[in-house]
């Protein structure tokens, strides 16, 4: 039998608000930046983020709630070019972009 | 144009009214998202990747200055500084807040604007021929049965729940440049043997996964029984339209699967049986509306004009920007100006706050304070005298729209594809951004003559692609952004859907593929013969061989 495939995933959603693309951080807050996300590397941790995204889409605080895999190989980011784009903002002006961590990488 | 009269005006402030107390309750909680969602989408209000979206309907493409100097406002004060023109002739922002949607509406509704019938399934905003009211070809002004379709299709009870989106487009002259038969209705102004003016009317037409050529239903619909036909068609689709699988929805599927004879002869049936006096339009609303669209007060020019001939003789930048941008006008010593919002390296129909108060200043001191947006997502100047296009082009190289490239390689339609789009899985822009900087010689582009390349970012085609001559399509392939092209697609009346060509190119590799693919044209064309022509003559084995070598 395959080995499981190892799991690699932070919480990400959108601001009620405004539709600012958020992450859920270690600090247990909502942040802007992706490298402040909480990444989980277990079942248990995915549910735990699933959970904690129902219980703030529930309260109203966020819309479009979704675990997503990402990678830690140095700064967390999203895994996949749709993620990054949102993280990061649109390709084509880079001069709107946020940057992934408050330092401004 | 036409101006909202007390119906427009109360039920467009009851909507913004209607509107900000749903999204108050959404900020207090007292509605879910789930509730919430279909609201706002009836107000033009989308999430997407880093925002919310509102997409502002512009009826039939037509503006007055007050409302281009009103949306360039809204783009300093709600949004980044610019604003995207789209393929439906409509004006979308893109870094929206839902607590600022209120005042934004309210503004918007000043100016008689508002973001009805630019999402859900519901008529959506209707479209037209950009040139309408100035084009010498044209039978009859189609913003006349555009406006008439926008009123009555407007909040239409019968027709707010619709199995799917429905798209309803008009053109007045014969020479196709509202794609109408890649609509759900598509309307064509003619004329029959007593030369009386009419409709000839085409179903089922579209893009998306499912592309579609529409179905001719009526040859000839008599004018006074507009209104009566459309509500006949849309009470077929209402009926039998699948609401079990959003893919299946679309009136296209429905005129495939009962059989274009079967599809026709329900709507003749459902069109006898109901009380067509009462919807169609009395004839004397129709001069109403019609006294709207009146020619302006245009000057009696004789022609030629020397001043601009001079111009044309002693500048070889300028002559070539009134070759590709200037449409001959029905009336003598004036011209119908396109702006290229298609600069090299540009966004295609991006224009920032700046840009869009500057073309209505223009407009206004030189275009009756009208503007137009193409589906080719251009704007359009229609009413230049000639004598004036010499400062009005200079005005526009000011402001960086001067591109003398409408209708030819750089002119592409894109798609805001995965850079902004929630359901986009490539980019688009990226791929424009690049063919638009490699092929910036403007006598590389007026060598290869008029060429219309379509980009979309998924297949939902909002980018056309299948209607372009090269069609790009963006795809993922196990996380990577992959490219399609397909070759042969034209949206005029020669309607047609692009032929794949093979296995997808990366993005590093389809700016080489595309121009392989004009190379081929180049080497293969004869005297005078433009890229879809040749196409239509060799076939798509010449294209292939290059791209792919002999297999």
């Amino acid at each position: 039998m395959a080995p499981p495939k190892p799991i690699s995933k932070i919480l990400t959603a959108n601001r009620l608000t405004n539709g600012e693309t958020l992450f859920y951080a270690a600090s247990g807050t909502w942040s802007a930046f992706v490298t402040e996300a909480k990444i989980v590397t277990t079942q248990e941790g995915v549910d735990e983020l699933t959970k904690i995204g129902a219980d703030a889409y529930a309260a109203n605080q966020v819309i479009d709630v979704n675990v997503i895999d990402a990678t830690a190989d140095g700064d967390i980011k999203p895994k996949d070019i749709r993620e990054i784009i949102r993280a990061t903002g649109p390709t084509v002006r880079l001069d709107l972009n946020k940057s992934m961590s408050p330092a401004g990488k | 144009m036409y101006l909202y009269d007390n119906f427009d005006q109360t039920i467009t402030q009851q909507r913004i009214g209607e509107f900000r107390d749903q999204v108050q309750r959404r900020l207090k909680g007292e509605l879910t998202e789930e509730q919430f969602r279909p609201l706002r989408l009836m107000n033009g209000l989308y999430l997407q990747l880093h925002a919310y979206m509102l997409r502002v309907a512009v009826p039939y493409g037509t503006l007055s200055v007050v409302q281009l100097h009103k949306l360039a406002d809204i783009a300093t004060k709600y949004d980044r500084g610019y604003a995207h023109f789209t393929t439906r002739q409509n004006i979308q922002y893109n870094w929206i807040k839902l607590e600022q949607m209120p005042d934004l509406l309210a503004e918007l509704g000043s100016v008689e604007m508002h973001g009805n019938q630019t999402s859900g399934n519901c008529i959506r905003n209707v479209t037209a021929d950009q040139f309408s009211g100035v084009a010498g070809d044209e039978i009859d002004d189609p913003r006349v049965a555009s406006e008439v379709i926008r009123q009555w299709s407007t909040f239409h009870p019968e027709f707010a729940w619709l199995p799917r989106k429905f798209k309803i487009a008009v053109t007045g002259a014969a020479h196709d440049r509202a794609a109408i038969q890649f609509h759900d209705i598509g309307l064509q102004i003619v004329r029959n043997e007593a030369s009386e003016v009419g409709y000839r009317v085409f179903v089922g037409g579209g893009m998306g996964r499912t592309p579609v050529i529409a179905t001719e239903v009526r040859a000839f619909l008599p004018k006074d029984e507009l209104l009566s036909y459309l509500e006949a068609i849309l009470r077929v689709y209402n009926r039998y339209g699948r609401r079990d699988n959003m893919y299946k929805a679309r009136i296209k599927i429905l005129v495939r699967e009962l059989g274009a004879e079967e599809f026709i002869r329900q709507v003749e049936e459902e069109w006898q049986a109901s009380d067509r006096a009462l919807v169609n339009l009395p004839p004397a609303e129709e001069d109403r509306v019609r006294k709207f669209f009146a020619d302006p007060p245009y000057e009696k020019i004789a022609v030629p004009v020397a001043a601009f001939e001079d111009a044309r003789k002693n500048d070889k930048a300028f002559a070539r920007w009134v070759a590709t941008n200037v449409h001959t006008h029905k009336v003598p010593g004036y011209g119908a100006v396109t702006i290229s919002l298609k600069p090299p390296g540009g966004i295609p129909g991006d224009a920032t706050d700046k840009q869009m108060h500057a073309v209505a200043d223009l407009a206004e001191k030189y275009s009756f304070s009208e503007v137009r947006v193409t589906h080719v997502q251009n704007l359009v100047l229609p009413y230049v005298k000639l004598a004036d296009l010499h400062a009005v082009w200079q005005a526009l190289g000011k402001i960086g729209f001067a591109d003398a490239n409408i209708g030819l390689v750089s002119d592409i339609i894109a798609c805001p594809g995965l850079d902004y789009c929630a359901l986009a899985n490539a980019r688009s822009i990226p791929i424009a951004q690049q063919i638009s900087e490699r092929f910036a010689d403007l006598d590389r582009q007026h060598d290869i003559g008029p060429l219309q390349i379509k980009i979309s970012g998924c297949i939902n085609a909002c980018g056309h692609h299948h209607a372009g001559h090269i069609g790009i399509l963006g795809v993922d392939k196990a996380g990577v952004e992959f490219y399609q092209i397909t070759l042969g697609g034209a949206a005029d009346e020669n309607a047609a859907i692009g032929t794949l060509i093979g296995a997808g190119f990366s993005g590093d590799d389809i700016l080489g593929a595309v121009e392989k693919v004009i190379d081929t044209y180049l080497e293969l064309r004869q005297s005078g013969e433009t890229f879809i022509d040749a196409y239509r003559r060799v076939g798509a084995a010449p294209f292939k061989e290059k791209l792919y070598g002999r297999r």
